[in-house]
């Protein structure tokens, strides 16, 4: 099953690649479709473990334990609808954009399930270079400069990562690079070593978050993006640097995260902030969206940061979620480009009028997107700052400042500029394919909003080793099986359910 | 010494006296009929059968030893070295099949110089005293002076060649100095002896300025900044297929002395030849990576590239050499290399299609969109440079840098890193040039099917070994690539 989450996608890319006429969209779009229906099968079935170069103890081994199932299913999810859109892009660019999305997948898949060091590095740059080529090939007229920016941004953090992942074995003497041997070798490793090789990780998570004040990439990333939101979606499904601290760094790490702890989570405040006012104040709808992007990001690193297993859960559990919710606006985005042919907010007003069933589902994502409660964003986006509060009281506020109160701002104002006021030109309402496109994200939002607690758990299998105190390497996670024995419900859930109860 | 002739191996020269015998009959046909394919195939065959013979150097445990008194080594390393060259020469004569260079009917020694430069090659990575050493230097040093200037009437094709001429001398001279001081210092002409006697008790300044020689005229040969110049002249002046051949098997051949000299004649007694070795390879992997920055044309630009690589290549020299590392990593990124960069100087040599400035960034314009083919290929080529998985680079970087720190260089090897993010921008510049931006006119590329293959071939490797790295890791590692380097 695990293994199948690498070759469906890579079929599909196959298919795009090489299949004549409309066989390639069939075939990609059934590859995205069985990706998702297998995916949904993924929690609890095996790792796979093949010998890739034992003499360095390089392995190909991958493990859909805990938060890693999460976020393989919600990322197929979020690919089916994206594929679908790519889909409907004319004949001579359909090929181009399907086979790098299924590509995409395919990679970032692994970096999902990866439970080799090495390995998931091989998978984290492999998903750069789709990425750039989506960019580069369909992206606005500043792309060769967006490019450039995200590749610096992206390569610098990812070598010095390298550098500590190629350090760690001869440093600790672990016997491979596997998560399970990594695990107790790395964690006994001198604090000011480990704060070194934190250093390292730090470098390539920080920028991917991204985290202020690393972010100058993100936003021309979505500005100059092709208008159709595919590849802004992609990018976002990238965006995993809060998962990599939080099921690398940290649980090798412990003592490293400790000392940079007092950098990192208020910074992570500060994206939360910068990125909900900087929302606030954009003109255009995209670079709205990337702002609000970043502040979500904020709230994410927060909770990882806060070092709480509580924290940590919500921060993963949003990471899942604002890839639906975010990936609806982005595609949502693209078709109001569609229709209107630009972004900027002074283009558009009044069109609820002509198109209800259109503003009806962008104020339903923005409501994810903001936090409502019953939606997606929200128990993450609650507990992660829950666990930032538990942390420091004083940063936990400032990202909510971002988080939660700017986010009201700039949900209403977008939703206003777009479609209330004065009805100018009509546009039309939501098409058939367009529904097709929506609907897998609107359940998906709902599913995760309405119940969040099977998530929870399997989230917090991981939460508790990536913040099980340093001094105890007998707390090795042996797999998800011993895992989801226990009956007692985890901390997350227990919380989530208490505050549901004050409601 | 003299040898009985029961202690002659003849398996482990065989690959040599292959090449020498196509050699002799490609030159001896050439006088007869004066017909480049029949040079070429005469040298194909030559190749593979040697490689033939190299192959099972490497996997047959029966095979390995010292013959010749100590003279000539075959281990592991020694084998899998012969390998590469082998790779190497012969993806080279599929590229200049077609050639200008080697059609000039007259001129019939185009081949057997190449096989000869390969049998000097050979002789370089099996040595195992210093007389062989030279006596492989010089036969593949004077056969690549005359190949790079085999563009006679073209003034950078004479510029290059006598800059190679006069430097490499140069080097030669100094190495052979060296040689010579490192024999007064300890007697021996053999590294195991020379390693003994140096480790025997603290080396006299003889010894040291011996071996800091001998590390200078190697630098030369494997491009060290800052003896490094001459390779972007050379490589921009020379025609090509020859600059694709020497870039990887004068690389491979000098790299592999230098690794059986850093291992077996410098003990880890004397660490202050590691030590300059060391500053040669921090000097080295900035001067290499910087000035590739710079470069407009793709040929300077890997010309450049070869310097930066020759710097992560000699951090695994570096830590094989302590003993510290399997020199296994640096054969396994030479095979690499050999198949990424010569790769990348074939895609350059169909695209210049006889242009002589077409190689400026302006030529790769749209690539993507009218040739994808090659473009893809170039692709993979410079990604594998610049070190992205899953491709071949990627798992040479990883190595060496992962033996720089089993070493305990760890400040070199993130100074290795840091360099390879300049890298990634020069490379990525001719990819984006080739995708991203349109054609200004319609690209013509050289029509040769035999380049063709050889680019083919070249990516097959550079992908095959990216994702199956173990075959030529275990391959060379249970040959027992250090039999004959730890004494």
């Amino acid at each position: 099953m695990t293994l199948w989450m690498l070759v469906l996608p890579l079929l599909g890319a196959a298919a795009a690649a090489f299949a004549p006429g409309r066989l390639a969209v069939v075939g990609a779009v059934a590859s995205a479709v069985a990706t998702f229906a297998t995916s949904a099968f993924l929690a609890g079935s095996g790792a796979l473990s093949v010998a890739w170069l034992p003499a360095l103890g390089i392995d190909v081994t991958l493990d859909p334990f805990g938060v890693r199932s999460v976020l393989v299913t919600t990322a197929a999810l979020t690919m089916v609808p994206v594929v679908l859109t790519a889909a409907r892009r004319p004949v001579d660019e359909r090929r181009r954009y399907l086979t790098a999305l299924l590509l995409m997948h395919t990679t970032l898949n692994g970096v999902f399930l990866a439970t080799d060091l090495v390995l998931m590095y091989v998978f984290w740059e492999a998903t750069l270079l789709p990425s750039l080529f989506l960019l580069g090939t369909f992206g606005g007229r500043g792309r060769r400069g967006a490019v450039t920016k995200y590749l610096v941004y992206a390569i610098t953090g990812s070598f010095l990562m390298l550098a500590s992942i190629l350090a760690i074995v001869p440093l600790s003497g672990a016997a491979s690079y596997a998560f399970a041997d990594l695990l107790p070798a790395a964690r006994a490793l001198d604090p000011v070593v480990q704060t070194w090789l934190f250093a390292g990780f730090a470098a390539a998570f920080a920028v991917k978050l991204p985290l202020f004040p690393l972010h100058a990439w993100l936003i021309d990333f979505h500005r100059e993006n092709p208008a159709s939101g595919v590849a802004d979606v992609a990018g976002t499904l990238y965006k995993v640097g809060g998962f990599g601290f939080f099921a690398w760094a940290i649980p090798l790490l412990p003592d490293g995260a400790a000392a940079f702890q007092p950098i990192l989570l208020p910074l992570a405040a500060a994206t939360a902030l910068w990125g909900g006012l900087a929302a606030t104040r954009q003109e255009d709808l995209k670079s709205m969206l990337a702002y609000m992007s970043l502040s979500h990001m904020g709230v994410v690193a927060l909770g990882v940061f806060s070092l709480t297993p509580l924290g940590g859960s919500g921060a993963m559990f949003l990471l899942a979620a604002q890839m639906l919710s975010t990936g609806a606006l982005f595609l949502i985005a693209g078709m109001l480009h569609e229709r209107t042919g630009g972004f900027d907010f002074a283009r558009y007003g009044g069109l609820a009028k002509g198109a209800p069933a259109l503003a009806a589902v962008t104020l339903f994502a923005l409501f994810a997107a903001i936090g409502v409660p019953g939606l997606s964003n929200f128990p993450g986006e609650f507990l992660a700052l829950a666990g930032g509060f538990a942390a420091s009281p004083w940063l936990g506020g400032v990202a909510a400042l971002g988080s939660v109160v700017a986010a009201g701002v700039y949900g209403v104002n977008t939703y206003q500029r777009l479609y209330q006021g004065p009805p100018g030109e009509r546009r039309a309402d939501l098409r058939a394919s367009e529904v097709l496109v929506v609907a897998p994200l609107i359940a998906g939002i709902l599913w995760l909003g309405l119940a969040p607690a099977p998530q929870l758990e399997r989230i917090d299998a991981s939460a508790q080793i990536a913040t099980t105190a340093a001094v105890d390497p007998t707390a090795v996670p042996p797999h998800a099986a011993d895992a989801a024995e226990g009956p007692e419900r985890s901390p997350a859930s227990t919380a989530l359910a208490a505050k549901g109860g004050e409601r | 010494m003299i040898v009985p002739p029961d202690g002659l191996v003849l398996g482990g020269i065989a690959p040599a006296l292959t090449l020498l015998v196509a050699a002799a009959t490609a030159l001896i046909l050439g006088t007869v009929r004066a017909d480049a394919r029949q040079g070429g195939a005469v040298a194909l065959l030559g190749l593979a059968a040697a490689a033939v013979f190299a192959v099972r150097n490497l996997v047959d445990p029966g095979a390995h030893g010292a013959t010749f008194g100590v003279q000539w080594v075959v281990d592991g390393a020694s084998a899998g070295l012969a390998v590469a060259i082998l790779v190497g020469t012969f993806l080279a004569v599929l590229l200049s099949w077609d050639a200008p260079v080697a059609r000039v009917g007259d001129r019939p020694e185009f081949h057997p110089l190449l096989l000869l430069a390969a049998t000097g090659g050979i002789a370089m990575v099996h040595a195992g005293d210093f007389v062989v050493l030279l006596l492989g230097l010089e036969i593949l040093s004077l056969s690549v002076y005359a190949l790079s200037a085999w563009r006679t009437g073209v003034r950078e094709g004479e510029e290059a060649g006598m800059k190679y001429f006069l430097l490499g001398a140069f080097a030669s001279a100094i190495l052979i100095y060296g040689v010579a001081l490192t024999y007064g210092a300890t007697g021996a002409f053999d590294f195991a002896s020379i390693g003994a006697a140096l480790a025997a008790g603290a080396p006299g300044p003889l010894a040291l300025l011996g071996g800091a020689f001998v590390l200078v005229g190697l630098g030369f040969k494997v491009s060290f900044a800052p003896f490094h110049q001459w390779a972007p002249d050379v490589y921009t002046g020379a025609p090509t297929p020859v600059t694709a051949f020497m870039s990887v098997v004068v690389k491979v051949a000098a790299f592999g002395a230098l690794l059986r000299v850093a291992s077996e004649a410098w003990p880890a007694t004397v660490p202050s030849l590691d030590l300059m070795l060391a500053i040669l390879v921090a000097l080295t992997l900035v001067v290499g990576n910087l000035g590739a920055l710079l470069q407009s044309g793709a040929k300077r630009m890997l010309g450049y590239s070869a310097v930066a690589h020759a710097g992560y290549l000699g951090l695994a020299v570096l830590a094989a050499g302590q003993g510290l590392a399997s020199p296994t990593t640096v054969v396994w990124y030479l095979l690499a290399y050999t198949f990424m960069n010569l790769g990348a100087f074939a895609v350059t040599h169909l695209v210049m299609h006889d242009d002589p400035q077409g190689d400026r960034i302006e030529a790769w314009q749209g690539l993507g969109a009218r040739k994808p083919g090659l473009a893809i290929a170039m692709t993979l080529f410079l990604f594998s440079l610049a070190g992205f998985p899953p491709l071949a680079g990627f798992f040479g970087k990883a190595l060496a840098v992962r033996a720089a720190f089993d070493a305990g260089w760890s400040s070199l090897a993130v100074l290795a890193l840091l360099a390879a993010v300049v890298a990634v921008v020069y490379y990525t510049r001719f990819v984006f040039a080739m995708w991203f931006a349109r054609a200004p006119r319609a690209i013509e590329v050289a029509p040769s099917d035999a380049a063709r293959w050889a680019v083919g071939l070249a990516a097959a490797g550079t992908v095959a070994m990216g994702l199956f790295p173990d075959v030529w890791y275990a391959l060379v590692e249970g040959a027992g690539a250090a039999l004959a380097l730890v004494p």
